[in-house]
């Protein structure tokens, strides 16, 4: 039986995260794919079938949370690991609070995102 | 015989009978002037003896012309007026009247008359009466009597009318006189009560000018109060102090308790005793007006700040006067305490929050490609690792590295660019104003401090083209490096000297001398490296920075040790166009935070 790779999107507008990031899913065993802004993921085919979010906090246009809340009203909830260059701690609990997964400071380690990444699948 | 008895009888019944109309006349003209005596006089004899005329003439006692006066048939009343009658009269007797016969006959015009005369007074001294009748024989003897009592009586009501007439003049006199007395004297009242009006007037006027000074010494005392200045005189020679009612109250004495110098510095501030010593001291040595302040430690264990102002006045004797203005400036100094402490707090969030924004923004310029350069390296790691290894993909990995690790520099040098913006604010800046500028907002401070600071600035420096604020960084933080050298001082007063003064022809100079504990000789050149600091919490990068900025003016700043305890920091900065017009790299005067200098001391 062929398990099917989960996939994990990725939504960051800067490009070296989004170039990096899907090598290292792709090791970890994901599918991946990678937009540059909220309103791209929204209208691609992958919001039905994104397994986790990988989403940016701040970003040109839509934020990462106002994602979060545009999906929640689509009753489209997806387990979100937010990343942030941002170095504001207080930051964190409030994205927690709200239904984040995980937040994970730039730069961060390949474990723990994908702890992250784990938590998120058992939360699916 | 008996007729002729008869007829004798009737004569004399009607000779006494006219004598009793006569002897009634006085009874008629009593109280009468001449003229009516004169005229019932005439009408009686008239009418009594039936005559053609009688006439009189009355002399003027008073030696003035004759009043003549007559009474006759109508027929000569009507022809011959009472003076004709006088002039025939003449005429006919003699212009002298004493020679006028008791009888005579006379012709007036072309009558002739019998005529009887008799004087007037015993020697016909008031006048005559001389009756005529156109009857033989006239007078008769009864006629003559009957003239005679006539005239007798006439005399004495002429004489007493005289007598009245004088007193009435008299009296008159006396009238006139008690009336021109009373004019005089209503005039005089007059006078004296207009006088008294102007008195009272002038009284009033001094009244009013008493109240109105008396009014401005109130205000002047109620200006005092509110204004909260006191005011004083000293007399150096015998230390005679006296001082306003306002000055008492803010001291809180006993209004008039004598006022010495060891009472009032009962109330000084211990910490504060040493200024007015000094004070004292240089009054002592002559020192010209003065201007310090201090602090009042009340009774109460309130504290109270005053400001002196006094100007000293050489007297013949020798000694000085030195009079002056006291002001209690607490509630200022407290306004200021709190705007400094306000000021000072909103510098440091300002800072705070630059740096805090700073940080910020590097992080998360940098925390970009970091983030790309830890992914990359794990993923490659990763790949190498796998079996077989994937080395393709290991290899673009580490091409994104390198290209995420040149990005991250870049941010760097972005960031040091930033750092060394190229803005700068030239203006015409007046060096001594610059000075008393940063000492009015160090003032608290360096009070706090105990530090005595001795301002010796010179207003009539040409100004210098320069960055005022930055300027006025390197003056602050000269004047709180002095501040802070001082601050274990004890065994002597800590005077600060802060002077500005013209370098030659081309230059301004300021130095701040302080008597702190100085640097050893070694230490010199190590005083403007950057973080080098004597201080307990000292970044040491204050002279660097100012050093710095200085020498972006085309300045010199440099230390010196002073002959006696402590250091004198000076610099030295050309003069019109030399100043920042040969200005090399502007981005050297950035302090080495990073934050714009302008900013911070502005927020200051």
């Amino acid at each position: 039986m062929i398990i099917p790779r989960s996939l994990v999107s990725v939504v960051d507008d800067d490009e070296s995260v989004r170039e990096s990031l899907p090598d290292l899913l792709k090791e970890f065993g994901f599918d991946a794919r990678t937009f540059s802004s909220a309103q791209e993921f929204l209208n691609s085919d992958c919001v039905g079938t994104t397994r986790c979010l990988i989403l940016d906090v701040a970003m040109p246009g839509m934020s990462g949370p106002g994602l979060q809340r545009e999906l929640k009203t689509r009753h489209q909830e997806i387990p979100i690991v937010f990343i942030t260059a941002r170095s504001d701690e207080n930051i964190r609990p409030r994205l927690l609070e709200q239904g984040a997964v995980e937040c994970l400071f730039k730069p961060f380690s390949d474990t723990a995102l994908l702890e992250a990444l784990k938590a998120a699948l058992r939360v699916n | 015989m008996l007729e002729t008895h008869t007829e004798e009888v009737a004569r004399l019944r009607g000779c006494l009978n006219d004598l009793v109309g006569i002897m009634a006349l006085p009874a008629l003209w009593a109280g009468g002037e001449p003229q009516q005596i004169v005229a019932t006089l005439l009408d009686a004899l008239f009418g009594i003896l039936q005559l053609a005329f009688v006439f009189v003439r009355l002399n003027d006692p008073d030696a003035g012309p004759w009043i003549e006066m007559m009474r006759g048939t109508e027929l000569l009343e009507s022809m011959h007026p009472a003076r004709e009658f006088g002039v025939a009269l003449d005429a006919s007797l003699g212009d002298a009247l004493l020679k006028w016969l008791p009888s005579a006959r006379v012709s007036i015009g072309t009558e002739e008359f019998c005529v009887a005369s008799a004087r007037l007074g015993a020697h016909g001294e008031i006048g005559i009466v001389v009756a005529g009748c156109e009857r033989p024989g006239f007078p008769e003897q009864t006629e003559k009597l009957l003239l005679q009592v006539a005239a007798n009586q006439a005399a004495m009501g002429l004489q007493q009318a005289r007598v009245l007439s004088a007193q009435k003049q008299v009296a008159r006199e006396l009238d006139q006189r008690v009336a021109q007395r009373t004019a005089e004297l209503a005039k005089a009242n007059e006078e004296l009560r207009k006088e008294i009006i102007e008195r009272r007037l002038t009284e009033e006027k001094l009244r009013h000018e008493e109240r109105e000074l008396e009014r401005s010494e109130a205000f002047l005392a109620e200006a005092q109060q509110l204004a909260r200045i006191g005011s004083f005189s000293w007399r150096v020679v015998n230390d005679e102090i006296t001082w306003s009612e306002q000055l008492y109250r803010i001291f809180a004495f006993e209004p008039g308790l004598r006022i010495t110098l060891e009472r009032v510095a009962t109330r000084i501030h211990p910490d504060d005793l040493h200024i007015m010593r000094e004070m004292v001291d240089r009054v002592r040595r002559g020192a010209g007006d003065l201007e310090f302040e201090h602090r009042l430690l009340m009774p109460d264990g309130s504290v109270k700040y005053l400001h002196w102002l006094a100007h000293g006045t050489g007297e013949k004797n020798g000694g000085s006067v030195y009079t002056g203005a006291v002001q209690d400036v607490t509630q200022r100094r407290h306004a200021e305490e709190a705007l400094a402490q306000a000021r000072s707090e909103l510098a440091h969030v300002t800072r705070v929050t630059s740096l805090g924004v700073l940080t910020a923004s590097i992080a998360h310029e940098v925390s970009q490609p970091l983030a790309g350069i830890v992914t990359n390296a794990s993923t490659c790691a990763r790949m190498l690792a796998s079996d077989p290894p994937n080395v393709e993909g290991a290899r673009e990995t580490v091409r994104r590295t390198i290209r995420d690790g040149n990005r991250a520099s870049e941010v760097i040098t972005r960031l040091r660019d930033l750092f060394r913006g190229k803005d700068l604010i030239v203006e015409s800046v007046d060096l001594t104003e610059t000075t008393r500028e940063v000492i009015a907002l160090t003032w608290s401070e360096l009070q706090r401090n105990r530090v005595i600071l001795r301002p010796e600035l010179d207003g009539t420096l040409p100004p210098v083209l320069a960055d005022r604020v930055q300027l006025q960084q390197v003056i602050l933080n000269l004047l709180r490096n002095a501040s802070d050298a001082m601050v274990d001082v004890e065994d002597r007063p800590r005077e600060l000297l802060i002077r500005t003064e013209p370098d030659g022809d081309h230059h301004v100079r300021l130095s701040v001398k302080d008597v702190g504990v100085g640097f050893v000789p070694q230490d010199v050149d190590k005083l403007f490296e950057a973080f080098h600091t004597t201080k307990k919490e000292g970044m040491g990068i204050g002279l660097s920075v100012s050093r710095s900025i200085i020498e972006r003016h085309n300045g010199r700043l440099w230390a010196t040790r002073n002959d006696g305890p402590g250091a004198t920091f000076s610099f030295s900065i050309p003069c019109g166009p030399a100043g920042m017009g040969g200005a090399g790299d502007p981005g050297m005067i950035r302090t080495a935070a990073g934050i714009d200098a302008h900013h911070v001391v502005k927020n200051l």
